[in-house]
């Protein structure tokens, strides 16, 4: 049957070639099979072979990836300056498909205004589906997608990776993925200028590079004594730390001070102050601080945003709504910055105290931050959708 | 005959011939079919409910992970419903590379699909390991133009995300010329093979009529006779400017569904040496530059279907005027050719269960959604 540009054909079922003998059919098979076998000797064939192998003895061997490929988002800084590209313009939190991206932007300590750099930035690689989006939004081409793909761990806390971890210099995006880099690479480091000319103090620096940072404070003091002004505050000094595991010594660390903390709970009496808070537990909080910044921000968009598009007045219960978001993310965000803080004034209180403080309080707070932190975002979200509508 | 007590017995959910988590209430009379319900919904996981969460472009990578074996076809498919329904044009070029990931999911489908229907009929691996060798070359491919494997999130709104690499198209041409000697091969190995006409002939008959009622579609409708393929009744994006046949079977029985499949790869393998000498005459880039990636179609809904390797895939969407659509509806093949299984399988004995299932070619990932 003849169909526009092309025939219905019937496949041929019953025409066998040539039936010879019982069994014919198998051996042909069986010939098929041998040809393989022969061929699996040759290794590294080219596509147009169909025998032969190009299988490569992982992890000795590594696959030569393609420069497109992608896998888990990371930052770029600038080596040169010390200067991260991230402004913090929220673009790549806005387009994540499963969200799980989230980052505060920095202020200025001395004016508190908002300074085209992030303060925190955080990945939660267990949840990220590798669709690459957020490096594709970006317009300061700060994200960028990784090679790297052997990511597992015993240990899913870690996967919850901040910036420290996620940072990675130019140079290193260069070296896997070269024509990608350089089609962008004049346009980004423009834009980096411009926005290192707003960066006050060291905001937006790569934590890691402390001779950068140290070099940059001493620029910035010489320049403060040249002319009569206020000298910077001195930010938290950084961590030089670019692991991206914990190391073996982190490792235990973490576990005893784990174990110290659950002991201090069962028997509730005198332990040497288990001095660090649990990381995971500072990390929780940490996260949950973040999102509940994130919280607040949008849930103080989302009505002034509304308002002039919306004929009606909003409602007065999505203005309940809203506020409510802001003040329970405040509150969370307000118990979360706390919650580590709240050891170091305990250990001047009695050993046993100190210990029971740092694991009771960490925990319950850490859990309520996390509570008040999802619910004010879904406050917000649904406060936001009702004003849409 | 002999009446002898029936007995219910459950293939499945966790079972490595039933292609995920899909149970078969079957119910034997000795090793005769009485009767078979498919149970399925293990795998939900809410698709469409998250897909009118989200807006239109945070859809793109859930299609992947529908028939996560063809994550392009999914794609094409949606990109071409909000294509539709905001007014996007493409450019042909974008078209042209769009058919061609297609037809290599098409091929590398088949591939894999013809390999496992083998698993299943008890020739261990030995088919699924050749087909997975010409695969792995396809997934190469893929995985330089789009960065990844199978989770390729390659077409946007107005085309694709990123040209074809410099090294694609030689890559591909070697592809091509191993190809032809692929599908050969495959047929000698297995066409005449005895065991594999015992296992297939006359087993899992879906007459014609009966295929039609159940509105399936792809290899398994065409398997039956019915000379139907979106490609041709509704040609969409460039694929009324390819010559291709439509191969059928007569008697809709495991090993028509076989040959059909056999012989579509040949037609695609077709449609690619088409699309190689027309690629680079083909106007415009590899995206539409006003096409704006976070769209706002106006109000209304459409219907976009492709012939993916499985059947008619259709995107149903309705936008309200938002960012977000307002209804989003996946009519999935695997999930319709699933249905006329207890047909299918009524009569035969218990071990062609797994073959027919095999036939039909399903992912889970698409039937639960």
């Amino acid at each position: 049957m003849q169909i526009q540009r092309g025939s219905v054909i019937e496949v041929a079922r019953g025409k066998r070639t040539v039936r010879r003998i019982p069994g014919q059919g198998l051996l042909d098979g069986m010939a098929v099979v041998w040809k393989h076998w022969q061929g699996s000797f040759r290794k590294n064939v080219s596509f147009s072979e169909i025998h032969g192998t190009f299988t490569m003895e992982y992890p000795e061997e590594y696959p030569k990836l393609p420069e497109a490929y992608r896998n888990m988002p990371i930052l770029l800084y600038d080596e040169e300056t010390g200067h991260e590209l991230c402004t913090s313009c929220f673009q790549c939190e806005r387009i994540c498909p499963p969200q799980v991206i989230h980052m505060t932007q920095a202020k200025d300590p001395a004016t508190g205004k908002a300074v085209p750099a992030v303060a925190e930035f955080v990945i939660e690689y267990d949840a990220c589906m590798s669709c690459g989006f957020c490096a594709e939004v970006c317009p300061f081409d700060a994200i960028k997608m990784d090679h790297d793909f052997e990511l597992s761990t015993a240990d899913h806390q870690g996967l919850t990776v901040f910036k420290e971890q996620l940072n990675r210099p130019i140079s290193y995006y260069e070296r896997i993925a070269p024509t990608m880099w350089t089609e962008v690479r004049d346009g980004a480091l423009k834009k980096l200028q411009g926005n290192i000319k707003r960066r006050p103090d060291v905001i937006g620096m790569a934590p890691n590079l402390a001779e950068k940072i140290a070099a940059r404070r001493r620029e910035l003091a010489a320049a403060a004594a040249a002319a009569p002004a206020t000298p910077p505050p001195a930010a938290p000094a950084a961590p030089p730390t670019e692991a991206r595991k914990l190391t073996p010594e982190e490792k235990a660390a973490k576990l005893a001070a784990i174990k110290a903390a659950n002991a201090a709970k069962q028997a509730g009496e005198t332990l040497p102050a288990a001095a660090p808070a649990p990381p995971a537990d500072e990390k929780a909080a940490r996260l949950a601080a973040i999102r509940a910044n994130n919280a607040a921000r949008q849930a103080g968009e989302a009505p002034a945003a509304a308002a002039p598009a919306e004929p009606t007045p909003a409602t007065p219960a999505d203005e309940k709504a809203a506020r409510l978001a802001a003040i329970r993310a405040n509150n969370a965000a307000r118990q979360a910055g706390e919650a580590p803080a709240a050891a170091a004034p305990a250990a001047a209180a009695p050993p046993a105290t100190a210990a029971e403080a740092a694991a009771e309080a960490a925990p319950v707070d850490e859990k309520a931050a996390r509570l008040a932190a999802i619910r004010a975002k879904n406050a917000a979200r649904k406060a936001a959708e009702q004003q849409g509508e | 005959m002999l009446k002898t007590e029936e007995l219910q017995i459950n293939i499945g959910p966790q079972h490595p011939s039933t292609h995920g988590v899909f149970r078969m209430l079957v119910t034997v009379d000795g090793e005769t079919i009485t009767d078979l319900k498919p149970v399925f919904g293990y795998l939900h996981r809410n698709h469409e409910q998250i897909a009118e969460q989200n807006t239109y472009l945070q859809n793109m990578p859930y299609t992947d992970r529908l028939d996560y074996f063809n994550s392009m076809a999914n794609n094409h498919a949606y990109a071409m419903a909000v294509e539709r329904l905001a007014g996007i044009e493409v450019p042909e070029r974008a078209e042209y590379i769009r058919v061609l990931m297609v037809e290599l999911t098409r091929i590398l489908n088949h591939a894999g699909a013809l390999g496992f229907l083998i698993n299943d009929m008890g020739m261990w691996q030995t088919q699924l390991a050749f087909g997975m060798r010409e695969r792995e070359k396809i997934l190469d491919l893929f995985e330089s133009a789009s960065g990844a494997r199978l989770m390729c999130n390659y077409f946007r709104f107005g085309g694709v995300a990123r040209d074809l690499p410099p090294d694609f198209l030689p890559r591909l041409k070697d592809l091509l010329i191993a190809l032809p000697s692929f599908v050969d091969e495959l047929e000698r190995l297995l066409r005449e093979n005895e065991i594999l006409l015992q296992r297939s002939e006359g087993i899992g008959v879906l007459p014609r009529e009966l295929a039609l009622a159940y509105s399936v579609t792809g290899p398994v409708l065409r398997g039956s006779g019915v000379p139907y393929d979106v490609r041709k009744a509704e040609p969409y994006s460039v694929y009324d400017r390819f010559d291709f046949d439509v191969p059928v079977g007569t008697v809709g029985d495991v090993y028509d569904r076989f040959l059909v499949r056999v012989e579509e790869m040949r037609q695609s393998k077709r449609i690619i040496e088409q699309i190689l000498e027309q690629l680079p005459d083909a106007s415009g880039g590899h995206i539409n530059p006003k096409a704006r990636q976070n769209v706002r179609p106006p109000v209304g809904d459409t219907y976009a279907r492709v012939e993916s390797p499985k059947g008619e895939l259709g995107f149903y969407l309705v936008s309200d005027g938002s960012g977000k659509p307002y209804r989003y509806k996946v009519r999935a093949p695997s999930f319709i050719n699933l249905t006329p299984l207890g047909d299918m399988c009524r009569g035969y004995k218990v071990a062609d269960v797994v073959v027919i299932l095999g036939s039909i070619d399903i992912v889970m990932g698409e039937v639960d959604r």
